[in-house]
């Protein structure tokens, strides 16, 4: 009995320390819904190119994988800002298919540059606390997760107060609350948008970094399974709604370990899906969603 | 025959271009390579113009590949197991994914856009997950099994066969959606994707059109699948990869989205393209072209490639004024 619990609360704590990278995904798609009340399936893409940056940059300089957070997290931005401005603004307000349409197109540009550059085997690069655990009664914790625990904390609480606190934070909660309003108060949306889907992007980034960290392996198309799961979070936890994404990102993070734990592994990517589409037959416009009609 | 039947440009252009597909064979028979991507593009026409289909009713689908290996998958079990013709099972696997379309399009009518594009992406998922895992000791598991051949090979011409085979499925499944659509139950279907409220006002209740077009869809994107495996000979869980769901939507709106010209056009076009790139020998970078070709299509030229002709003859009288 006593070694079952302590599996159990080993598990909870990998789904833990997964639904973090999802919690990431999940904000940034959050924030550039709320926004631009556009979907980036390509939004995967981003945690991908995330991870491949992280590698090299471990590989040429060799520092600590979690100080390269300041240069994975930048690049993606800009790289977010450019893939908002040359391929969404054109087609923003012509429909909702075409979004979803152009993020395809999108994906195969993203996945294979990274294949042609990189090849697409499949890589993985090791912490320098991997072979460290701490103790918490029954369980073992390694040192990588918890970090990256904290790091997903820190990273959404310095989120937090940019959106709370500063003046461009701000404007994108008005332009999120009331597009037109945020207009008419001479806010420039088009540069929020742009901004915003940069920051999405970042936060992509961030939680590429962190995968990378946290051993698991790495190709050029893991990205669109987990940018799914993101969605489901967002379905799970209400569109726009950050505390939502938090709590969404943990449930589909313990659902799949257990699930893992109990299944076979290779349930873990399908048993986000069927909870998805469990809520979604029970309430078509999502578990916060307001009907539109 | 009417002769004032060909006036109409785009009735003699529907004839020549089957004209073209009947007689190509004669010139390119002899080279197995060719002959092999035309039958692969017949089949994927099918299957885009099956995609495409589901778009009448106001829907999408991400996750196609789901009925496109249901129907394989039902086909090569029915063909492999108890030793029926391939001819034969085709149907079956068409029928097997109409069912499963038809239970998977209950959970999905009354979603929209992009809810709808994760819920049949998310199918797609599943049902790969328990091919390979609960359902492992029928299916092969990841191994998959060989499947007979559409024509046995052994039989001399049998690739030219299986393209006049086909070809015939191909054109009578256009000729089938060309009625549907010109049907009572099209101009619900079109009622249904401009103004799902007015429609209902009109007496028009979307859930079994929109049932039927899914059902229809998942039927012949299952053909498509069994001919595919029929071809090879071969079927593993690969089929329900993402690759597969994404194909139909890149050659349809390559082509032009709602139309019935649009898959076929798209299909041949971005086939060709993706072939010769292939002859080039470009791997990744041929990916990367057909994306930078899908964004610029949907900013530049929404309505696809059957639209290009009416665009230039717009920015033609634009320059003229």
């Amino acid at each position: 009995m006593d070694v079952s619990i302590s599996i159990l609360s080993q598990v909870a704590f990998w789904g833990l320390y997964s639904g973090c990278i999802y919690i990431l995904l999940a904000t940034g798609l959050n924030l550039i819904f709320g926004v631009m009340k556009i979907v980036n399936f390509a939004h995967g893409e981003f945690l991908m190119l995330g991870t491949y940056i992280t590698f090299f940059l471990f590989v040429i300089t060799g520092f600590n994988p979690y100080v390269l957070l300041i240069g994975s997290v930048p690049v993606l931005i800009v790289a977010g800002v450019i893939v908002e401005r040359l391929c969404f603004r054109p087609i923003l307000g012509t429909g909702k298919l075409n979004e979803i349409f152009i993020s395809l197109g999108l994906i195969y540009i993203f996945q294979n540059m990274v294949a042609l550059i990189w090849t697409d085997e499949w890589r993985s690069m090791k912490s320098p606390f991997s072979d460290i655990t701490i103790a918490l009664g029954p369980v073992q914790l390694p040192l990588d997760y918890l970090i990256i625990i904290v790091v997903t904390a820190v990273i959404l609480v310095l989120l937090h107060f940019f959106l709370k606190r500063t003046p461009i934070g701000k404007a994108i909660r008005a332009t999120s609350q009331n597009r037109k309003g945020a207009m008419l108060m001479g806010i420039n949306v088009e540069k929020i948008n742009m901004l915003t889907f940069g920051i999405g992007a970042g936060l992509a980034g961030a939680a590429g970094t962190l995968w990378a960290v946290s051993g698991q392996v790495f190709n050029p198309y893991m990205g669109s399974i987990p940018a799914i799961k993101g969605f489901a979070i967002i379905i799970l936890g209400g569109l726009g709604s950050i505390p939502g994404a938090i709590v969404g990102g943990l449930a589909i993070g313990m659902v799949e370990n257990f699930t893992a734990f109990t299944l076979g592994g290779s349930w873990k990517d399908a048993v986000s899906f069927i909870l998805l589409i469990i809520i979604l037959v029970v309430k078509p416009t999502g578990l916060f969603g307001e009907d539109e009609e | 025959m009417n002769t004032s039947l060909f006036r109409d440009p785009l009735t003699l252009a529907t004839a020549i271009v089957v004209l073209i597909a009947f007689l190509i064979p004669l010139f390119v028979g002899s080279n197995l390579y060719y002959l092999t991507v035309l039958v692969l593009m017949l089949i994927f026409i099918i299957y885009a113009s099956a995609w495409n289909f589901l778009t009448f009713s106001g829907q999408g689908s991400l996750g196609h590949a789901a009925f496109f290996g249901l129907g394989a998958y039902g086909a090569s079990l029915m063909a492999a197991r108890l030793g029926l013709p391939s001819i034969l099972t085709l149907l079956f696997g068409g029928i097997f994914a109409a069912v499963i379309g038809v239970l998977i399009g209950l959970t999905c009518v009354r979603l929209r856009e992009w809810f709808l594009a994760m819920v049949t992406f998310g199918f797609a998922v599943i049902i790969q997950t328990l091919v390979v895992s609960q359902l492992a000791p029928v299916t092969g598991g990841w191994d998959g099994f060989p499947v007979p051949k559409l024509v046995p090979s052994g039989i001399q011409g049998s690739l030219m066969i299986e393209y006049y085979i086909i070809l015939i499925i191909t054109i009578a499944t256009i000729i089938l959606f060309r009625w549907l659509l010109k049907s009572r139950i099209g101009l619900a279907l079109a009622a249904i994707r401009e103004n799902e409220i007015e429609a209902r006002a009109a007496g028009i209740n979307p859930v079994p059109f929109k049932l039927f077009a899914f059902g229809v869809s998942a039927f012949f994107a299952g053909i498509a699948g069994s001919l595919e495996i029929a071809h090879f000979g071969y079927v593993t869980p690969e089929i329900f990869g993402i690759d597969l769901s994404f194909w139909p939507i890149i050659y349809s709106i390559t082509g032009g989205l709602g139309t019935l010209a649009g898959p076929v056009i798209g299909t041949i076009v971005v086939t060709l393209l993706w072939d010769g790139l292939n002859a080039m020998g470009l791997t990744y970078a041929r990916f990367i072209i057909i994306g930078v070709l899908l964004v610029l299509i949907i900013i530049f030229l929404p309505k696809g490639l059957v639209s290009l002709p009416a665009e230039i003859r717009k920015r033609m009288k634009r320059k003229d004024t």
